[in-house]
């Protein structure tokens, strides 16, 4: 397979346009960090890299929002944002490996999701290569903006299917004066469940708010059904939830930061993991569904269980159908049988999308769980 | 009467249409300033009854426009090429308040604040706000993807919105995202969010509820310089503050708003800066005394703090109701809705200045300033001969200033057909290309929505002309 890592915008365009002329297959990637994510690649003839483009294009502090190219490393742009005590609080898994562009196109977050919201939420704009050769650009570099249509929020989460994303632009939130973390733990997921709710509905709004069952905890350092709190702000904030969370083991600093590191990465760390999607309140059902190890956003709706094999995966899967989840196997060791089992009706639709921006399908076949 | 009215009469009843021209001027017009004048408009109770509508939309080839409140500010609900206005007047009930999954399921016709006024009881509210809200529905903020002060802290309509279901220019009733959010594959909730009735019809949306904050504090901070008051945005940015929002009016519209609402407004000011801080008592605490120290080092005359709720609602609604005043002043204005980057608000005042002195029309400022989205209010009398042409260079002047600073014509009132010309000054041929190649995915016969939100490949010399036939505008 030949590899090209251009390192402007055009030359990638001018390099997906030769490719879509030949009628050759492309692989486009950052650097590879997410190649157990979202399905395999089924063959391909060229691999484009995007690791070349990694440069700040536009930042200003003050305005709160930068723009940088898509293959800048996550953590060399969280450095970046960290110089002026701002962030991009997305948490994403494979932090240290990723880039900014694989972040995006696989639409990962992490725990903070719960304040902070998503890429779809974050993300402001971007530019794109698309197989025409062209280079085209979506929002724009401010924080409100209705022009035109949001393409950007169809490339999020789109697995390189689309088009190349070059260039993202995010708005940025101020890095919270201190944190502390908090770990409740408990000997069952109802009443786990049963404290999750007693939080949400009252006044203190954590910025992440994780369940993890005994298996999941384990990986953590820790035991039982673990509710995670994070909080952010002034002292004088962080001691009410020292007071209402009472009985919370407390961390800070560098324990803070490898506990939330371990819960960010479980995906990753697990074999094959399939991602649930459910309401708040199926949470309990959710956690003692799990064969093993299992980590939830409990304050979004959205699960993650691990499993050890794609059949052991897939029968999860299938078993939890009557179930009004959405099941997907996202992260797999290997290959497996059915990756997204209820795509629904609005695939269709994603697939009128994928023809209307690459009509031979020659980008990143086989992604997007071998639906597109 | 033509077979696809008749058609169209059969699916909603005799009591289910308006096509006398008396009523049809009703609808020519939303809160902008353009028209057009619908050939009937339909009113249906549900997602069968716009799927049939759209299916004779189609089979005939009439255009088909969709409406809410019709309070939008860019053209967006006006049927441009008469054909088919459909309202969604009927179509409003609130079908789900879930407070424990915090989520709300609804109509497009009910009205913005009617949700969080359902919600209040369990401690939640739906925060996008624009200032139409107690008139406008929920169906145009998705398609327009409204805004509104506090989106500054919380996020626009498409921060808030996890599901829709939608009727496709074919007919098809399709559902997209759902209860809970990061769905697998192309977000196409997001996508239609924003698209302004060119890509399909919401019928049914799900939207996020939030938790009530616990505190709430508001402030009036009084300048006697314009400079000082843009300033003290940046310098709240730098003390590491999200306010909930942070909103300026300018001298000239406090002297108006303050004639007709009696908030309490300072009349002989520069400026001021309503601030709204919102959160957890103790977060809130230290905000106020950290925003307090930014007015000061930004050379604030005055910091007023609401002393209790009744204070507060009397601040805001001098800001919610300053376009009501402005008719008091001037029998027509015309507003925009341009954005630039926090850090260039001052200089893009004082443009906004040197296009009101070039151009002899008095321009005010009342503006979403936390988040750079700029509403110059530009005064103006139509019955005086060249005044609508002036009103419309000086706004279509300080949009490219806009563009030209990094910004955007427009952060929240949407293209429509107001600003459809603009669109190649912020975006490139190949971007407008991919758009329209979206637009077509949907919409191949181009019946939806048309002469809005995408200008043509080769613009017909009546397209280029931006199309106004002005008039008094209703709130934002």
């Amino acid at each position: 397979m030949r590899c090209v890592r251009p390192v402007t915008e055009k030359e990638l365009a001018e390099a997906l346009r030769a490719a879509a002329e030949e009628g050759e297959r492309v692989e486009v990637r950052g650097a590879g960090s997410k190649r157990r994510m979202g399905g395999p690649v089924a063959e391909a003839d060229v691999l484009i890299e995007t690791t070349g483009m990694a440069g700040v294009r536009q930042y200003d502090p003050r305005d709160l929002t930068v723009s940088v190219e898509a293959g800048m490393k996550w953590r060399d742009f969280c450095a970046l944002l960290e110089e002026n005590r701002q962030m991009a609080p997305l948490d994403p898994p494979c932090a240290e490996t990723g880039t900014v562009g694989g972040v995006v196109a696989a639409n990962l977050s992490g725990p903070r999701r719960r304040l902070y919201g998503a890429a779809r939420d974050m993300v402001i704009g971007m530019s794109y290569a698309t197989v025409d050769g062209a280079v085209a650009q979506t929002g724009g570099m401010v924080v409100k903006n209705v022009a035109g249509l949001d393409i950007h929020k169809a490339l999020i989460g789109s697995f390189g299917t689309l088009a190349v994303i070059t260039v993202v632009n995010f708005k940025l939130a101020p890095q919270p004066e201190k944190t502390r973390s908090y770990a409740l733990v408990f000997d069952s997921a109802a009443e786990l469940a049963a404290r999750r709710d007693a939080v949400l509905s009252g006044p203190l709004q954590p910025a992440a708010m994780d369940a993890l069952n005994p298996a999941a905890a384990r990986l953590a350092g820790l035991d039982g059904f673990c509710l995670l709190a994070r909080a952010g702000g002034p002292e004088a904030l962080l001691e009410r939830y020292d007071r209402e969370l009472q009985g919370a083991r407390r961390y800070e600093g560098g324990q803070e930061m490898a506990l939330w590191r371990a819960v960010e990465e479980f995906a990753p760390s697990q074999r094959f993991v399939v991602r649930a999607g459910h309401r708040l309140s199926d949470l309990r059902a959710v956690l003692e569904s799990a064969p093993g190890a299992c980590v939830s956003r409990a304050g979004t709706g959205v699960s993650w269980l691990g499993f050890d094999s794609a059949g052991e995966a897939e029968q999860w899967m299938s078993d939890a159908s009557h179930a009004a989840w959405s099941r997907l196997l996202e992260w797999s060791d290997g290959p497996a049988g059915v990756y997204w089992p209820d795509p629904g009706p609005e695939l269709e639709w994603m697939r009128k999308i994928k023809s209307a921006f690459d009509p031979s399908g020659i980008l990143n076949p086989g992604r997007l769980y071998g639906r597109i | 009467m033509p077979d696809w009215k008749q058609e169209l009469i059969r699916i909603v009843g005799e009591r289910g249409y308006l096509d006398r021209p008396e009523d049809l001027r009703l609808y020519e017009y939303d809160g902008g300033v353009d028209k057009g004048r619908p050939e009937i408009v339909v009113f249906p109770r549900s997602a069968q009854d716009v799927s049939a509508i759209v299916k004779v939309s189609r089979r005939h080839g009439v255009p088909i426009v969709g409406r809410g409140a019709g309070t939008g500010l860019s053209g967006g609900a006006i049927a441009r090429s008469g054909g088919i206005l459909i309202s969604f007047a009927r179509m409003n009930r609130i079908l789900e308040i879930d407070p424990f999954n915090e989520r709300a399921v609804v109509e497009p016709g009910v009205v913005n604040l009617d949700i969080s006024a359902a919600a209040a009881p369990y401690g939640y509210f739906f925060a996008p706000d624009p200032s139409s809200q107690r008139a406008c529905t929920i169906g145009g903020n998705v398609a327009e993807n409204a805004g509104g002060p506090h989106t500054l802290a919380y996020g626009v309509t498409a921060n808030h919105v996890l599901g829709l279901e939608v009727v496709l220019p074919d007919g098809e009733i399709l559902r997209t995202g759902g209860f809970w959010p990061d769905a697998a594959g192309y977000d196409l909730t997001g996508l239609i969010t924003g698209s302004e009735g060119a890509l399909c019809l919401v019928t049914k949306v799900i939207v996020r509820l939030m938790r009530k904050p616990e505190s709430v504090e508001t402030f009036l901070a009084i300048y006697d310089s314009v400079d000082d008051c843009a300033t003290t945005v940046s310098e709240i940015t730098a003390r590491a503050i999200t306010p909930a929002a942070v909103e300026m009016l300018d001298g000239s519209m406090l002297q108006m708003v303050e004639e007709a609402v009696h908030a309490g407004y300072p009349l002989g000011a520069a400026g001021v800066l309503l601030i709204e801080l919102e959160g957890v008592r103790e977060a809130v605490a230290e905000q106020a005394a950290q925003v307090r120290q930014a007015c000061a080092a930004c050379r604030a005359q005055e910091i007023r703090q609401a002393r209790n709720e009744q204070e507060r609602q009397l601040l805001w609604k001098g800001r919610k109701n300053a376009f009501g005043a402005i008719g008091r002043v001037s029998p027509f204005y015309y507003v925009h809705d341009g954005v630039v980057p926090r850090t260039k608000i001052a200089p893009t005042l004082r443009y906004i200045e040197d296009v009101s002195r070039r151009s002899g029309l008095a321009i005010g400022n009342i503006f979403h300033a936390g988040d750079g989205n700029m509403h110059p209010i530009i005064l103006f009398d139509a019955r005086r001969p060249g005044d609508i042409e002036k009103a419309q260079k000086a706004g279509f002047d300080i949009l490219e200033y806009c563009v030209d600073s990094g910004g955007s014509i427009t952060g929240e009132h949407g293209i429509g057909m107001e600003k459809i010309h603009l669109m190649d000054r912020q975006f490139s041929q190949e971007s407008l290309e991919m758009m329209r190649r979206l637009k077509m995915t949907f919409d191949p016969a181009r019946l939806f929505n048309p002469g809005k939100l995408l200008p043509e490949r080769q613009p017909c010399p009546e397209l280029r002309q931006p199309p106004v036939t002005p008039g008094g505008s209703l709130p934002c």
